[in-house]
């Protein structure tokens, strides 16, 4: 019983639902969409969207924010397409991507929780820079000719259609999932986010928590940037671009709240597919893809402002109840006084 | 004492003057570098490159002091532009009637957005992000409206319109610097001079004590994205009047640019605090950054996005560490351990 009470109150669980009644809407008016291979597709074109999502849950699970994803993202599949086209040895060039994804987090981490500058103009100023960097790494011109190998990775599929890259992420994100739920370390995460001072005072390393966030999130990014190589085949200097701003999109689709300490990975590996196969859904709906933003604009808008809605309407009842409760108390001592 | 006693206004009066030395350090730097760099009519000719940063980091500082964020601004100068283009070429609108329409489009985006942050209490930035994609989109769906195709983008307006990029003043001063220039007294005279504006900054010191005494707080809140909306459009009629072409993704990329100049000029991002001649002189650094780099040092427009960065990170860590208690602890510390031993000696 406390099992269903627990999967009923999970955020996550109405952005799943919502992903189950988008597909059942566009196969209701296009039966064509629900066969195997498009519903696969939905779910791996949303690997980056996935890695990014989840990079950036830890940033907003801290109470923070990191819009330099999209150009860390660029930055890393320029360096790594860039050394793989010249021969470079796959496992070299992805730990040089790691190493760069983990070195921009640490710069963040250090910008937010150690010298407590605002996290959103702290990454501002960090993605102005790596962008700027991408320009300049890749001469401004686009990274090209990847080995066909690499590129070929990215097609190779496991069980039911799905590709290694959104196994592996469906792995990482239940492999994240219970360490941030089922172990001491990862719990601290949500407690900061959810009251920092609160989990200082209880002993929890808040600001080597926040720093932690960050480089997680730098290196997910990373790991993003090297899928986004493999499957794209090219870098331009734009790559990436806006990405930040999806990964917000997903997180808070996936019901997590960017007061910080709300949500799971979970949700926004959820808000990532949503997010994914919003202009995929068009298509087969047959409407052009130019619906595409003002159709995210408006999905998101009215989650978060029902979302808001409903928890202030819980606040009230809450509040409501505890009256009624005192009310009846007083009430009772008063009744039972002069007896 | 005199400093103790005023520390917020002592504070903001170093911080204009950083700014100022700032810009007369570019000033200085540039025209070194590059005589050319002065030349009044190419100096002049380079403020058409940022002057819708300008204009709209104004009105983002208004949401910004009352704790809010707007990063829906830039979608809605491409929104005003592709208006201001279907209505006027592919409905028959007049040219002016064209930007009446397309002004108030953006008002109500604007409130749209504002009424959502301040009515239903969404986080700002959530909210905004939402509006962004939504206007960006709703400015695509508007251009498909059009007979021309939109990559192309709509032009051949007539004169009268492109007047207002052409036109200059005493035959140097482009008119929308003038026109920047009464923007800024308004946002100026708005914020630090009127009634509106003591409630904006009370809003964003707390909220709560704001509705307690008496002020409709979640009217202000709202107003200040319609004002900033406003300016975007204005921003977006100012950009297509100069490029002389309607296009629905004119704003790109100018979010970073805004944010930047808002808060290098002394704003809080959590509200409270900040001023109008602080934006100013941020944005007008910023664009001097934008022309002179490439001019001088013949640094490529799309390597600017570095100078920026380092800029904003450079200064909000500079402004940490000079206001962090403890480093100003330390700092007393130092004195006092400096005056102790003297104090013994003698």
């Amino acid at each position: 019983m406390s099992f269903l009470k627990k999967i009923a109150k999970a955020r996550e669980l109405s952005s799943f639902l919502f992903l189950v009644a988008l597909f059942l809407i566009v196969g209701l008016i296009n039966p064509a969409f629900l066969s195997g291979t498009s519903i696969s597709a939905c779910f791996n074109t949303s690997v980056v969207y996935t890695l990014i999502a989840v990079g950036m849950a830890f940033a907003i699970f801290i109470g923070e924010i990191d819009v330099s994803v999209g150009s860390n993202l660029g930055f890393v599949a320029t360096v790594v397409g860039s050394l793989l086209r010249d021969g470079a040895n796959w496992a070299f060039a992805f730990t040089v991507g790691i190493l760069i994804g983990a070195i921009i987090g640490l710069i963040n981490g250090w910008g937010v929780a150690i010298m407590k500058i605002p996290s959103l103009i702290f990454t501002l100023g960090t993605n102005g820079v790596l962008r700027g960097m991408m320009y300049i790494y890749a001469g401004g011109a686009w990274v090209e000719n990847l080995p066909k190998s690499f590129k070929d990775f990215s097609s190779v599929t496991l069980i039911g259609g799905f590709t290694v890259y959104y196994c592996c992420a469906v792995l990482l994100v239940v492999g994240v999932h219970c360490l941030l739920t089922r172990t001491r370390r990862g719990r601290y995460f949500i407690a900061v986010g959810d009251n920092a001072g609160g989990a200082t005072l209880v002993g929890i390393p808040a600001t080597q928590t926040k720093v932690w966030a960050y480089v997680i999130c730098g290196v997910l990014s990373a790991v993003a940037g090297i899928i986004f190589c493999s499957r794209i085949g090219f870098v331009t200097s734009t790559s990436g671009s806006g990405y930040e701003m999806k990964a917000v999109a997903a997180c808070v689709l996936g019901g997590i709240s960017l007061t910080g300490g709300v949500g799971s990975v979970i949700g926004a590996a959820i808000g990532a597919v949503i997010m994914a196969s919003i202009s995929y859904l068009l298509v087969f709906m047959g409407f052009s893809s130019n619906y595409d933003n003002a159709i995210t604009g408006i999905i998101l808008i009215t989650i978060v402002v029902a979302d808001a809605l409903m928890q202030r309407r819980n606040a009230v009842r809450n509040c409501h109840d505890r009256l009624a409760a005192r009310t009846a108390e007083s009430a009772a001592v008063k009744g039972g006084a002069p007896q | 004492m005199s400093r103790l006693k005023l520390p917020g206004k002592k504070v903001s009066f170093t911080w204009n003057m950083f700014l100022v030395l700032l810009l007369v350090l570019e000033f200085v730097i540039f025209s070194s570098v590059n005589p050319k760099f002065l030349r009044p009519a190419l100096l002049f000719n380079s403020i058409n490159d940022f002057i819708s940063i300008c204009i709209m980091s104004l009105f983002v500082t208004l949401v910004m002091i009352t704790g809010g964020i707007d990063i829906q601004v830039a979608s809605i100068v491409g929104l005003t532009s592709i208006t201001i283009g279907v209505a006027w070429q592919d409905f028959g609108l007049n040219i002016w009637a064209a930007v009446a329409v397309a002004v108030l489009l953006a008002a109500l985006c604007g409130a749209l957005s504002g009424f959502f942050i301040a009515y239903c209490g969404v986080q700002a930035m959530v909210v905004t992000l939402g509006g962004s994609f939504l206007y960006a989109g709703l400015a695509l769906l508007i251009s498909t409206l059009s007979s021309t195709e939109s990559y192309q983008g709509i032009s051949g307006f007539p004169d009268s319109f492109k007047w207002i990029a052409q036109y200059k003043v005493f035959g140097v001063i482009p008119f929308q610097i003038v026109l920047y220039l009464i923007l800024a007294v308004l946002a100026w005279v708005l914020l630090h001079k009127s009634k509106y504006g003591r409630r904006i900054f009370l809003v964003g010191v707390n909220q709560q004590a704001a509705e307690y005494s008496g002020v409709n707080s979640r009217w202000v809140i709202m107003s200040t994205y319609i004002l900033s909306a406003v300016s975007a459009s204005i921003a977006g009629t100012i950009l297509t009047a100069y490029l002389g072409t309607a296009k629905s993704d004119l704003g790109n990329g100018m979010t970073m640019n805004i944010i930047t100049a808002v808060v290098l000029g002394g704003t809080l991002s959590t509200g409270g605090k900040g001023s109008i001649l602080g934006t100013t002189l941020a944005a007008v650094i910023i664009g001097i950054l934008r022309f002179g780099m490439p001019l001088c040092f013949k640094i490529n427009t799309q390597y600017l996005d570095i100078p920026i960065g380092v800029l904003l990170i450079v200064v909000v860590v500079g402004r940490s560490l000079a206001s962090n208690p403890a480093m100003v602890a330390r700092l007393a510390r130092l004195k006092q351990n400096r005056n102790v031993p003297k104090a013994v000696v003698k």
